[in-house]
């Protein structure tokens, strides 16, 4: 089975490093987070696995995966002891999970833009319990509705807010219509008259490659939404009123680069006016480019990966 | 023991009381009905009032163009504003009083008013507060409906003022606050949903009357119409077979005007397309089935029950196979009991004799198409193509281009009728030394083999399947 290098994908790198923020905000909601414990479809290098045990040890982890090729190559990219794999399909697992009142982290890491996806993160929101957050991804790139931009409607009519207008065209636009399609199915999964609602804490939009989108939310008591939302006040990346999701575009520049650059973050005001004047010409097609790829970096350079060369 | 005196009631002299509770009305036939459908019987008001006032016309493309209904929910309140004629004075018992009563002014055409409970019943399922703002020419005139007057049994009338001010154009307003828990709750922490099922749903139950010009707004978006099209293919005079709806057309004794057609929306699916659509969740269903319309408004979407006559009567249970059937029937009567509806008028009464009476006809027609279906299974991309050499028609259109093809007038069947029953091509018998073969794989070894033989993973696989065939064939020729 052929695997795209996750490893490599700068944008999908930091986006990870947002889970993991995310996830050390839920201390200020939660006591104990050896509580929590994280699924996901970390594919064959189980990167997401590996940072949850970096960053956040207590955490138990479960891996899903349907294919017994990659289980084999996630056994030998274990990083750790405490994995438990799942050889089936997530909606298998979905159809035999029980929350057994434990709060869980789910993130549904799907690389396609299907109404099962969405049908299945419905069905899992109903199911978990109070305390827990879940995560999706789906691809976010219009193009494929260009030619037949009904098929999108006859697909996803069910969760549209507008079931007869036609997906735009534009990536910014395209990635809200899905956010704006994830919130139907936050409100239809857990509508007014039950005791929880997602509350979202961060959504962006990247592409390394293909555009993606990504949502984060807590399932929370709705008499403890407001407790939950001031847990992610003062988190910079926080999107707690379904605001346009934050794109992620971080530059490629060198580790030279980055370490001169560094001496002038973080800065508030005009960074990526004020990173060019510092680095003293382009690294994108114009000057108005390379302002908003340094302003990006400027952003997000704590969590921007380092690619080197390595000696195993 | 003491012995119990028996004592005597003079029966003849008392009386039990049978006055209606008003609490009935508020709290008990409000759960009867989904929020969704209150709001619709509060459109249907709307478009009543269209056609009480005579103002549109009837010849006319669009006959509704220029009326509109906006509905506004917000958290606290919810408001539909028409202007469509308003509620003339003298129609205020009918508008205002529980029920219908007995002298009531004679109906004007095409209306589905009939129990005198609409209104009441979507403003007692939303909340306790409510002022209704009417003008129609020189009446102008409010009515407020409290929480006191709700809470008090004994008090009937509603106290009627004059207008504050002139509306622009007669039509009424209707504002209701106050809000049940439930509904406040769905306004204000599930707005998006609920405006979201709204606009699907009235795309399709009042895609007949949109379509005609009548505008619905939801919170500032106008809704577009979802109308179904049945596929019909124009031939040369006689030219046969053709892909072609079923059709029959009748008028009752009393008034009732009836219309049906059934037929094809799509093309018929694909091996692969129903085994996906069973084991994925999908939505390519949701056009196929019956859709019933009384005086212009869709009263049943799309059924695919017995109700509608699937599973019965030697047609089959609806099953993803026939997801490109959709049939409709309109009825059409000025007076508007006579319609088969249910007092919700989302519904069909299924003892209605003509609706049963009509039913068999459905069934008829119906099987024209789900025995094409089967005849035609496995054979979907030859059927493809008999189907591609018609076009989609409105329902509206569907009615003026039959208008040409040659009916047989029914004299001796229940119900009279005029109809056309069309030739569908049907394939040649299956020649006797052919085989069907048909086996499963896991998918991920299809689109390793699709990849191999087609250089496309996302091949269909009885397409693979074929391919795998015909190769080896060659080989095994050699």
């Amino acid at each position: 089975m052929k695997h795209p290098p996750y490893f490599l994908r700068p944008n999908k790198v930091v986006d990870r490093l947002m889970l993991i923020e995310a996830i050390k905000h839920l201390d200020k909601l939660y006591d104990d987070p050896t509580e929590y414990t994280y699924y996901g479809l970390g594919g064959p290098y189980l990167e997401d696995f590996r940072l949850i045990y970096d960053f956040c040890p207590g955490i138990k982890m479960v891996s899903i995966e349907n294919n017994k090729d990659t289980i084999e190559r996630q056994k030998f990219h274990f990083p750790c002891s405490i994995i438990r794999l799942k050889h089936m399909s997530f909606e298998s697992f979905l159809a035999r999970y029980s929350s057994n009142d434990k709060k869980s982290i789910f993130w549904l890491d799907y690389i396609d833009l299907e109404y099962d996806r969405f049908a299945e993160f419905e069905s899992l929101l109903s199911r978990v319990s109070a305390g827990s957050m879940v995560k999706i991804t789906l691809c976010a790139k219009p193009d494929n509705y260009f030619e037949d931009p009904e098929e999108f409607s006859k697909k996803f009519e069910a969760i549209m807010p507008d079931p007869w207008i036609n997906p735009p065209r534009g990536e910014e636009r395209f990635a809200r219509l899905l956010q704006d399609m994830l919130r139907i199915v936050t409100q239809r999964a857990l509508p007014a008259a039950m005791a929880n609602i997602f509350q979202p804490v961060s959504s962006f939009r990247y592409s390394d490659g293909t555009p993606m989108l990504t949502l984060t939310g807590i399932i929370c008591l709705r008499k403890n939404r407001i407790r939950t939302r001031e847990a992610f006040h003062d988190w910079q990346f926080a999107n707690l009123n379904w605001a346009k999701p934050r794109k992620i575009d971080v530059p490629i520049l060198s580790t030279k680069e980055r370490l001169y650059l560094q001496r002038k973050l973080p800065c508030r005001r005009d960074a990526g006016k004020k990173l060019l004047k510092r680095l003293g010409y382009l690294i994108d097609k114009d000057k108005k480019k390379t302002v908003a790829k340094l302003k990006q970096y400027a952003t997000f350079h704590r969590y921007s990966p380092y690619f080197v060369r390595a000696i195993p | 023991m003491k012995k119990k005196k028996n004592r005597k009631i003079a029966f003849e002299h008392e009386h039990v009381d049978a006055s209606p509770v008003k609490s009935f009305f508020v709290h008990m036939l409000t759960r009867d009905i989904e929020l969704e459908f209150a709001i619709f019987d509060l459109l249907d008001n709307c478009i009543d009032g269209i056609l009480r006032s005579r103002i549109r016309n009837i010849a006319k493309k669009k006959p509704y163009h220029g009326f509109k209904a906006e509905i506004n929910f917000k958290k606290d309140s919810f408001s539909i504003a028409d202007n469509c004629g308003g509620i003339p004075w003298a129609l205020h018992n009918y508008a205002f009083r529980m029920g219908r009563p007995k002298k009531h002014p004679e109906d004007t055409r095409g209306m589905v008013g009939v129990y005198g409970i609409g209104m009441k019943r979507a403003i007692f399922k939303m909340g306790k507060h409510c002022l209704i703002s009417t003008q129609n020419g020189n009446q102008c005139y409010e009515v407020e409906i409290t929480p006191k007057w709700i809470s008090d049994e004994e008090k009937w009338s509603i106290p009627v003022r004059a207008a504050g001010k002139k509306m622009e154009e007669d039509g009424t307003t209707i504002v209701i606050g106050e809000l049940h828990d439930g509904i406040r709750k769905r306004f204000s922490e599930n707005p998006e949903l609920l405006k979201s099922e709204l606009n699907r749903m009235i795309a399709r139950y009042y895609a007949f009357i949109i379509e005609k010009g009548f505008e619905v707004v939801i919170n500032g978006d106008t809704v577009k119409p979802r109308p179904t099209r049945l596929i019909f293919q124009k031939t040369e005079k006689g030219k046969k077979p053709a892909i072609q709806p079923y059709i029959f057309k009748t008028k009752t004794a009393d008034g009732v005007e009836i219309f049906l057609a059934v037929g094809f929306i799509r093309r018929i699916p694909s091996q692969d397309e129903i085994e996906n659509e069973q084991e994925e969740t999908k939505y390519s269903s949701l056009d196929a089935g019956w859709t019933v319309i009384c005086n212009d408004r869709a009263v049943l979407y799309c059924d695919r029950s017995e109700l509608t006559g699937w599973g019965e009567a030697r047609v089959p249970r609806y099953h993803t196979q026939f997801i490109a059937i959709s049939g409709i029937v309109e009825f059409k009567a000025n007076d508007a009991s006579k319609l088969p509806m249910t007092t919700t008028k989302r519904g069909i009464d299924a003892s209605s004799i003509l609706y049963l009476q009509i039913k068999n006809k459905m069934r008829e027609g119906m099987r024209i198409f789900t025995d094409y279906t089967n005849k035609w299974k496995g054979k979907a991309a030859e059927s493809k193509k008999q189907i591609e050499c018609g076009k989609p028609y409105l329902f509206k259109d569907i009615k003026r281009e039959t208008e040409s093809l040659k009916f047989i007038k029914l004299t001796r069947s229940v119900p009279k009728g005029y109809q056309y029953k069309p030739t569908l091509p049907y394939p040649k018998q299956l020649m006797p030394n052919r085989r069907r073969i048909s086996f499963v794989r896991h998918a991920d070894d299809v689109k390793i083999v699709a990849e191999f033989l087609l250089g496309d993973v996302n091949a269909d696989a009885s397409e693979v399947g074929e391919r795998c065939f015909d190769t080896i064939l060659k080989e095994a020729k050699q």
